[in-house]
């Protein structure tokens, strides 16, 4: 309900301060689906964006509902309607491809965030590196354990970009460590309660023998903690990582009970949504402050085939900060 | 077998006849009445001799706590399809339920209603009571308007998850109270809690289907609507009483839920009526109505988290799970059929 109240007043916003300019930019940004933290966090980063907020640009969020055919129909309409922008969050790899076809068709630049498709026409990219979040998750569970001892990997649904992409990672740290087994290796299709019916069939299964957790998203993460606690075992006897820095994540970290690695959800919305608005006006220079938070990632001039927005560890010192932007 | 309420049937299913007129137990019948509980004590001997680890005492609780949340569905769903009913909401009424009464028993200064965390008995009947009136929805619908259950479910397994997502806004609910976290995560005696009220709630469902008027009501309203009408039996009233049951456990599944993953997450539930109506099948009881028994659908979700648990202690993949589950449910339905056409 409050979703519907802010948005509300930002069509409200928007009509008044319309006069800025004289006609604000149609932008549409299409998310493969809105019912898990980690979206909802990008689109309100979204809107939050000086550009919309002013009115510079009119804002419009399609919700995929984790389908690419209804993904597929939301390019159609933006298509029909004349939209000067899409920013495209695809359910999937291959499948987001006809989209961006039909954007491109229209002569409506299309820029990627978060999720990978497998365009050429794909106008530019702003996201993370899921290969290096893979590494960087696997070594501090390598590193906690001493590069040896036993791990299990809970893996994300098998074929997804991320997963594939943040297992390359995972094998990548391991094969630096070849005294660590791999016990078991499956997925839980970043469900939290799959991943922790799975750790507690392992932990039966191994008993005393698992060091280390990796899961592929923090969700998982937090599945294995749960399991480890319902076997009355200590937490702190296992190096346990996940991804994306969700909330419940941040407190785990906080109550030192695992390792999370942040996706700036905040910083991939608001650049693509810079990248997009340069696409679709000359000259334009990035209104969000992201730019400056990650100086290493260089604006040239909206310009870049892709932009890689860093991982940020979170640990002790930087959670406190971390929990109350959430707030 | 001589109290089967399913012989009360003024005018019983092809199966019950078959059942009533065959005098002397055969060699398939008795497959039939007891054939679920052989397959079951089969694959447990199986998965006993394939791995050290399956026959230990805590592999056993965490097959039962594992099997309670679809177990407590299952059971809910036993009365709906007894009274010749579907309720495919339920996966839904979990995540629903589950963040309202976390909401209840939340410290977090976002998520949490405003004035909290309440007691956790305010916020388990809370719980219990918005999946009631998910179910008492349902039930109006289809009691009251000839709305058939399937679609009258089907609306409200999509109304129910948009509740979620706006009452939640789409983000956890975390931070939940002991007291209320006890109940995914405690125990008595060694039990797991979700175990315990796993327990109470099929002898409440057992001692209410064999023992009392209204359980065999229930199997009279759904084996010949026309003749529990004709014979007295108010048959509206019992078809809305089974949805609230039904969505009332529901609610309570949804607590378990989300006490035990420590948050109670607005995408929780998705797709668990399937498992649950699969044990329910697997129990023997028919989708036509009437016939059927609880102890079947605590056997069929037993088998069920049996099987899964299994897989996992061998490192099998669990798509393996997912082919596995599906054959199953068409064995067990088949052999059914296969003893209705021999006798």
């Amino acid at each position: 309900m409050k979703k519907l109240l802010a948005s509300a007043a930002l069509i409200g916003m928007a009509t008044t301060s319309a006069m800025a300019q004289d006609e604000p930019l149609k932008i549409g940004a299409a998310v493969y689906g809105l019912q898990a933290e980690f979206m909802q966090i990008w689109s309100e980063a979204l809107e939050e964006h000086p550009a919309v907020v002013d009115g510079m640009v009119d804002l419009t969020i399609f919700d995929g509902r984790y389908d690419a055919l209804v993904q597929q129909e939301q390019f159609e309409t933006m298509a029909t309607q004349g939209f000067d922008a899409a920013i495209f969050v695809p359910i999937d790899i291959e499948a987001g491809a006809e989209a961006v076809r039909i954007a491109n068709e229209a002569g409506i630049p299309v820029v990627g965030s978060n999720t990978q498709v497998n365009s050429d026409l794909l106008t530019s990219y702003v996201g993370s590196d899921d290969v290096q979040s893979g590494y960087m998750e696997a070594k501090i569970v390598l590193d906690a354990i001493s590069c040896a001892g036993n791990v299990v990997i809970i893996e994300g649904p098998i074929g997804q970009s991320a997963q594939i992409q943040r297992l390359e990672g995972n094998q990548k740290a391991l094969a630096e460590c070849p005294d660590v087994t791999v016990l078991e290796q499956q997925t839980a299709n970043w469900s939290r309660a799959e991943a922790q019916t799975l750790m507690e069939n392992w932990l039966t299964a191994h008993p005393d023998s698992i060091d280390g957790v990796i899961g592929q998203n923090d969700e998982m993460a937090l599945g294995a903690i749960e399991a480890i606690k319902a076997a009355g075992l200590d937490v702190n006897d296992f190096a346990i990582a996940g991804i994306d820095g969700v909330t419940d994540a941040l407190n785990a970290v906080k109550a030192g009970e695992m390792s999370s690695i942040l996706q700036d959800a905040r910083a991939q919305a608001q650049g693509a949504l810079d990248v997009a608005i340069a696409a679709a006006m000359d000259g334009y220079e990035p209104m969000s402050d992201i730019w400056q938070t990650y100086s290493d990632m260089g604006w040239e001039g909206g310009a870049a085939a892709s932009y890689n927005v860093p991982w940020t560890p979170v640990t002790a010192d930087n959670v406190d900060d971390l929990l109350a932007q959430r707030q | 077998m001589t109290d089967d309420p399913a012989r009360t049937d003024p005018q019983p299913s092809p199966g019950a006849a078959a059942q009533a007129a065959s005098g002397n137990r055969s060699v398939a019948g008795f497959l039939q009445a007891y054939g679920i509980l052989i397959a079951l004590v089969v694959v447990c001997l199986g998965l006993t001799f394939l791995n050290e680890f399956f026959l230990t005492p805590r592999n056993i609780l965490n097959v039962l706590r594992q099997t309670s949340i679809n177990g407590i569905l299952a059971i809910g769903l036993t009365f709906v399809i007894l009274a010749r009913g579907i309720d495919l909401s339920v996966g839904s009424v979990v995540a629903l339920a589950g963040v309202v009464a976390a909401s209840l028993a939340s410290t977090s200064s976002t998520a949490a209603v405003a004035g909290g965390p309440y007691p956790v008995g305010l916020a388990l009947i809370a719980g219990v009571a918005v999946g009631a009136i998910c179910g008492a929805v349902s039930g109006a619908a289809v009691a009251r308007f000839n709305v058939p259950a399937f679609v009258a479910t089907l609306g409200m397994l999509s109304a129910a998850r948009g509740l979620t997502l706006l009452y939640s806004d789409g983000r956890p609910v975390p931070a939940l109270t002991d007291e209320f976290r006890w109940i995914g995560t405690g125990d008595i005696f060694g039990i797991p809690m979700p175990v315990v009220l796993f327990a109470l709630v099929f002898a409440g469902a057992w001692w209410t289907l064999t023992q009392t008027r209204f359980g065999r009501h229930v199997y009279a309203a759904g084996g010949n609507p026309h003749a529990a009408t004709v014979s007295g039996i108010n048959v509206a009233r019992i078809r809305f009483a089974v949805f609230a049951i039904s969505g009332a456990l529901a609610g309570l599944a949804g607590m378990i839920l989300a006490a035990r993953t420590g948050s109670a997450l607005p995408q929780a539930g998705v797709a668990y009526e399937l498992d649950a109506i699969a044990a329910v099948v697997i129990g023997g009881t028919s989708l036509a109505g009437g016939v059927g028994r609880v102890t079947g659908t605590l056997i069929g979700a037993l088998l069920i988290g049996v099987v899964n648990n299994g897989l996992d202690l061998m490192g099998v993949e669990s798509y393996y799970q997912l082919v596995i589950k599906g054959v199953l449910i068409v064995a067990a339905v088949m052999l059914d059929q296969t003893r209705n056409r021999r006798e």
